[in-house]
């Protein structure tokens, strides 16, 4: 009996160190830095005070798993305000679709430091980006804005050394599973665009990356998850041609038809939804539309678009390719 | 047409069949300008010295700007005169300007009360009116004052959205129902009362947030004016999709559509978003005026 104790104390011991471990740090930033000098505390915004604190804007962060924001500002005698604002999100996942909405600026190493677990979830994509003031981070369930009013040097060296407080000592998780759908190439040579794949859960996100109409034909919610990228192919001439691709993933395969039959039912009002054959999970059908044909594949819980696509075979093609 | 256009349109005609008969679509309240019954007017006045290279607004050079663009609008021979054009000292007079995500710069904001006093309006007439329904119903007349931006819910965020905190529920408007930003204007309280649309364009932003990325962000250095509110949107709309074609060097269209617009012509008849029936006349700097 006493060895049992024993064993169920040094177990227990091991999963509340592991626990202590794996608890992920708080940022914890500066009082002062350089010339600024922040709050006591932050001024803290939910989902029910969101929209007051920024409009409509609150849209986008309630499409995703939202929980808080910490905001602080810091202010210096004849120098730009900088804003600092953390976006405690529920699931790293979340945090990085935040980041994925826009790859623009340039790459910044905040911890060279640290391990980062890109591994096969598709390309390395940049944890930090920096521009005319603005650096914008995904920090494991942080994603965070740190903006100065105005870029000085100063200003600049500033929000660097405040971001590096908020991703210090906090862990790098990989990108969501589902960036993985977007490989770099489909053949035949059809190059993704990087500076355009994106990661989504709701309609009014996906419209802003891809308009497919006002009304939520996907069915899409906080329990979906989505990405979302053009692929482009450059001829001889030096044209291009280019196709959208969609890959959503529901949490139960039922959803995903009944999904996919709305999106028939508004996109595709002429074609009738087919009947899936009992021995099959899978449902495939291209059409041609106005801007070019489009074909998707419904398998399992697991929806992926082709639109805009130059010709029927392409599309035949890179419904093949997709896992 | 795509089908994605195709969507849009069948939400026009779902929105049109709605309001027919309604009690807000009736005579329109759209204002033609000077140029007549064919056509809306849209002034440009442009200073490449209105912002300093630190952005900071030169505000005796705005306040030229705005002495200008209200002659031009108006066709009046002095700012007092073209003021008193548009309002009269016994009215109380609403300045709106955009609260939030790329706001209208204050010195706008304070430029066009001091003209406003100078015009002989009683400074205790004049108020600021956004925010909810009783600014509205508390002035005979209001000045539109937003900045110049695109919005990620409705495509564009300037003219049409403006007045949004006056409809009581600002999340109705987001989304599909981003297209009856228009009826807002229809409002009882709201209708016909906006005298001039005055944009801030000295600093645009031109991608749709939905939070200032100073990346977005140019010197366009600029006032837009016009008494049509939709003609005035439209050339702001033009202004946006031509920077940020620009930008990227390809096409990079708002998403969602800008639907907003043209809702407030075809639906809410508030003023005209055809290109060929607006005129625009620019004066000043003329520098990349993104004009097409």
């Amino acid at each position: 009996m006493l060895i049992l104790v024993i064993v169920v104390l040094i177990l227990g011991g091991f999963e509340l160190f592991e626990g202590m471990k794996l608890t992920q740090s708080r940022p914890i930033l500066p009082k002062t830095v350089g010339m600024w000098t922040g709050p006591d505390s932050p001024q803290i915004v939910t989902a029910d005070n969101i929209f007051d604190y920024m409009d409509g804007a609150g849209e986008l962060y309630l499409g995703y798993r939202f929980d808080h924001i910490e905001v602080y500002e810091y202010r210096a005698q004849y120098q730009p305000e900088i804003l600092v604002e953390l976006y405690f999100m529920k699931t790293s996942d979340d945090a990085f679709g935040l980041l994925s909405l826009d790859w623009g600026g340039e790459p910044v190493e905040l911890d060279p430091a640290s391990q980062k677990e890109n591994g096969d979830r598709g390309s390395n994509w940049p944890y930090a980006l920096y521009g005319e003031g603005l650096l914008r981070l995904w920090s494991d369930d942080i994603y965070a804005r740190v903006m100065a009013s105005q870029e000085t040097s100063e200003s600049r060296e500033a929000v660097l050394e405040l971001s590096r407080s908020i991703t210090k000592d906090r862990k790098n998780p990989s990108p969501p599973e589902l960036m993985g759908r977007l490989p770099d190439s489909f053949e035949p040579n059809w190059e993704l665009r990087r500076d355009r794949a994106s990661y989504f859960r709701s309609h009014l996100v996906l419209n802003s990356l891809y308009y497919l109409g006002h009304e939520n034909m996907l069915e899409l919610d906080l329990t979906t998850e989505g990405v979302a990228a053009p692929y482009e192919k450059k001829d001889s001439s030096g044209g291009s041609a280019r196709f959208q691709f969609l890959y959503v993933n529901y949490a139960e395969s039922v959803e995903a038809k009944e999904a996919l039959s709305h999106f028939h039912r508004v996109y595709l009002p002429e074609h009738s939804f087919p009947e899936q054959s009992d021995d099959s999970q899978k449902v495939v059908n291209i059409f041609p539309i106005e801007d070019g044909w489009l074909g998707y594949r419904l398998k399992e819980n697991t929806l992926a678009f082709v639109f805009e696509c130059p010709d029927q075979e392409t599309v035949r093609t890179i419904l093949k390719q997709i896992e | 047409m795509t089908r994605r256009d195709f969507l849009r349109g069948t939400l026009g005609t779902t929105l049109g069949a709605s309001l027919v008969g309604s009690k807000f679509l009736t005579a329109g309240g759209m204002t033609r300008s000077r140029r007549g019954s064919d056509s809306s007017l849209v002034t440009i006045v442009r200073d490449k010295d209105a912002m300093d290279a630190g952005n900071t607004v030169n505000t005796n050079v705005l306040r030229a700007m705005l002495d200008d663009i209200l002659i031009k609008v108006t066709g009046k021979t002095t700012p007092e005169q073209a003021w008193l054009s548009l309002v009269t000292p016994d009215d109380t007079i609403g300045l709106v300007p955009t609260p939030h995500l790329n706001p209208t710069h204050q010195e706008v904001v304070d430029a066009v009360r001091s003209s406003l006093i100078e015009a002989g309006i009683p400074e205790d007439k004049i108020l600021e009116a956004q925010g909810g329904s009783d600014k509205p119903r508390a002035c005979t007349a209001l000045i539109g004052l937003p900045g110049l931006k695109a919005h990620w819910l409705t495509g564009i965020g300037t003219v049409m959205k403006l007045y949004i905190l006056y409809s009581g529920n600002p999340r109705n408007y987001h989304d599909e129902d981003s297209a009856k930003l228009g009826e807002i204007w229809n409002y009882p309280f709201v209708k016909g009362k906006t005298k001039l649309v005055l944009v801030d364009a000295l600093h645009p932003l031109c991608d749709k947030g939905p939070q200032p990325d100073p990346r977005y962000k140019w010197p366009y250095n600029g006032l837009i004016a016009g008494t049509d509110p939709v003609a005035v949107e439209t050339v702001c709309l033009r202004i946006i999709q031509e920077k940020r074609k620009a930008m990227r060097g390809e096409d990079w269209p708002l998403s969602p559509p800008p639907i907003c617009v043209e809702a407030a012509d075809k639906i809410y008849g508030l003023g005209t978003s055809n290109w060929e029936n607006i005129k625009v006349e620019h004066y000043g700097w003329d520098q990349d005026l993104l004009l097409g």
